[in-house]
């Protein structure tokens, strides 16, 4: 029984894969708190959307993933927010159709140079059979991105909550909408590996959305969604040994299983809670 | 450095949205430290276009914004400038405490990191204190009454030190008791010297508390002591017929009534003026000299 269980651990591929998921994992659940609050979920998806015409320019051209990935999904947000300043849109329709155009560009680029690229791993992601070169962009990525969020997330709380305020006080709110924009493009690009372009959204979503149930302070609410993004996230990645199924599957499906348990039985903002609440009224 | 006079200089401000609607146009006026102004005006005339002016939020198309001589960027800088958000602003259900929130008035003094010294965390504990919120440090907002909200983001303009105090409607939706203790607080602040501007369409209050007031629509129509500019010919071109009217001549009420009327309203304090369209204030007391004056013009009975 034992045995069998410390077998995916005997495979150097699946430790490494158990490993790399967990930080990405760790990185997405810190930035998923930001999003949450700051109602960028659907930024989110787009911006994961927005990176894989990158990937494919960048195979092609043979230069990091992660390089074209960032600048095709930094392109994208510019985009968005160019078309949002020049027309009379409303900001989702301007990320649908942004977002899905170069979602579109980057399948085409793909079906038409069938390079070295598989599109199921863009898609879908395949950390199971991830290149140490890849590994590497991933974990400079996960340092910067932790870094920033550890130096500046006082400022990027307050930047969420009353960006008036940070103005007032003669913060730089341009620069921290930016900083915010460009981690959540170069964190989606690390996880793409993992979970794929289609998933990115929800480990960028639902540990912040699940922990956001859970508690009232900001310090919680950190450290709730951390440790879920990384316990999923390395339990997903060894389970899907057994399952013999996505990885990303596994991680986001354990994910989504901890919000429903959240939202049924939080004690204070889940609906077991309120129903008593409104009992009690 | 902080105890220095200030003074917010306005000047012929111009402000155009991008969408082409300009909504203030050539506004001047300047005040000095002590002073409760009011800036009245109806719904769209450009009150929150003439704070968002002040603080820096949109940048006039013509004319400036002078603080102590200085720009607004310097004058943030010096934290010179604190608001006081309207209640629909602030997201609620935002996970913070009442702490954090005024904690977030100090974050111009603090170090790269914003980690709080202890004498930051004096100053935000005397903040709550002096608006009587200190019990509540570690409630989330949105659980509290819309009178406590209010007085946890004044607290937060007190920790950051502003000497430039701007609220945004800051009597909407707050109980008469609050309101009573808002007023009484920015009493005290004027005679620290602080400058505090007040957006209200709560015209009866504005007697009770403001020295100075500003009227605007789309312009600076008046500004000056409260006496002076807050005249029914000055409020009638600024609200235009949106006014309710009660004249006592041409009311029910008559001589055997003498000066025995009482007037009553729900929350909105009444404004009253008398003959010729002067200012009355609900209370004599303190303004002995306007009662001495007044008796001595002649009767017209
Ligand atoms: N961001 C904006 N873009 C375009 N027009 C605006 C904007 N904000 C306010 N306005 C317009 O400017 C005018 C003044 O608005 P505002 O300053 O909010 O008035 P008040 O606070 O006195 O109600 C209004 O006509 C309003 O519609
Ligand atoms: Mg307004």
């Amino acid at each position: 029984m034992i045995e069998t269980l410390l077998t995916p651990l005997h495979y150097q591929y699946m430790v490494k894969a158990i490993l790399v998921s967990g930080l990405i994992g760790a990185v997405c659940a810190f930035l998923s708190c930001f999003v949450t609050l700051k109602g960028w979920s659907l930024m989110g998806d787009a911006l994961s959307h927005a990176v894989v015409p990158g990937v494919a320019i960048a195979y092609m051209a043979g230069l990091p993933f992660a390089l074209g990935a960032f600048l095709t999904g930094l392109l994208a947000a510019v985009g968005m927010g160019f078309v949002k300043k020049k027309t009379r849109l409303r900001e989702d329709a301007v990320i649908g159709v942004v977002f899905t155009s170069f979602f579109a560009l980057g399948l085409l680029l793909i079906s038409l140079y069938p390079s070295g690229i598989d599109l199921r791993t863009i898609i879908f992601g395949n950390i199971l059979g991830i290149a140490d070169p890849d590994i590497w962009q991933i974990v400079i990525i996960s340092a910067v991105t932790l870094t920033v969020l550890g130096l500046k997330w006082r400022d990027l709380l307050l930047f969420c909550f009353d960006p008036n305020q940070a103005r007032a006080l003669g913060l730089n709110v341009t620069a921290l909408h930016f900083t915010l924009l460009t981690l959540l493009a170069a964190t989606a690009v690390a996880a793409l590996q993992t979970v794929g372009a289609c998933l990115v959204v929800a480990m960028l979503v639902t540990p912040g959305a699940t922990a956001y149930l859970l508690t009232d302070r900001f310090g919680k609410m950190l450290a709730i969604a951390v440790s879920m993004g990384t316990g999923t996230s390395l339990v997903g990645a060894y389970a899907s040994y057994f399952f013999d199924g996505s990885t990303g599957g596994c991680i986001v499906v354990l994910q989504t299983v901890l919000f429903l348990l959240a939202l049924v039985f939080a004690p204070q903002h889940g609906m077991l809670a309120a129903r008593a609440k409104r009992l009690a009224a | 450095m902080s105890d220095a006079p200030v003074q917010l200089d306005v000047h012929d401000v111009t402000v155009t949205y991008p969408n082409g609607n300009t909504a203030l146009q050539d506004a001047s006026f300047r005040l000095d430290g002590g002073t409760i102004c009011a800036l009245v005006g109806i719904n769209g005339s450009g009150k929150s276009t003439l704070f968002k002016a002040i603080m820096g939020f949109v940048r006039p198309s013509k004319g400036s914004v002078q603080i102590s001589h200085g720009t607004v960027a310097a004058a943030q800088k010096r934290n010179l400038i604190a608001y006081v958000p309207q209640s629909e602003e602030v997201d609620w259900t935002f996970p913070v405490s009442v702490w954090d929130v005024v904690m977030m008035g100090r974050y111009g003094y603090l170090n790269f990191l914003r980690i709080p010294r202890a004498e930051d965390r004096r100053i935000v504990e005397e903040s709550l204190a002096r608006v009587g919120m200190l019990d509540f440090r570690d409630r989330q907002i949105g659980e509290l009454s819309g009178g406590q909200k209010k007085r946890v983001f004044l607290a937060r303009a007190l920790a950051q030190r502003g000497r430039i105090i701007l609220l945004d409607e800051p009597f909407t939706g707050v109980d008469v008791q609050t309101e009573s203790t808002i007023i009484e607080l920015l009493r005290q602040l004027r005679t620290e010297g602080h400058l505090m501007l007040v957006s209200t369409h709560n015209l009866g209050s504005v007697p009770e508390f403001c020295d100075q007031v500003v009227l605007v629509n789309r312009t600076v129509l008046a500004c000056g002591p409260t006496l002076e500019v807050f005249t029914e010919q000055n409020l009638t071109k600024a609200f235009g017929g949106v006014l309710r009217h009660f004249r006592f001549d041409e009311s029910t009420v008559q001589k055997h009534d003498g000066r025995t009327v009482t007037v009553l309203s729900d929350d909105e304090r009444p404004l009253v003026f008398g003959k010729g369209g002067h200012l009355e204030f609900s209370q004599r007391q303190g303004r002995e000299e306007i009662v001495k004056q007044r008796a001595e013009e002649p009767d017209d009975e």
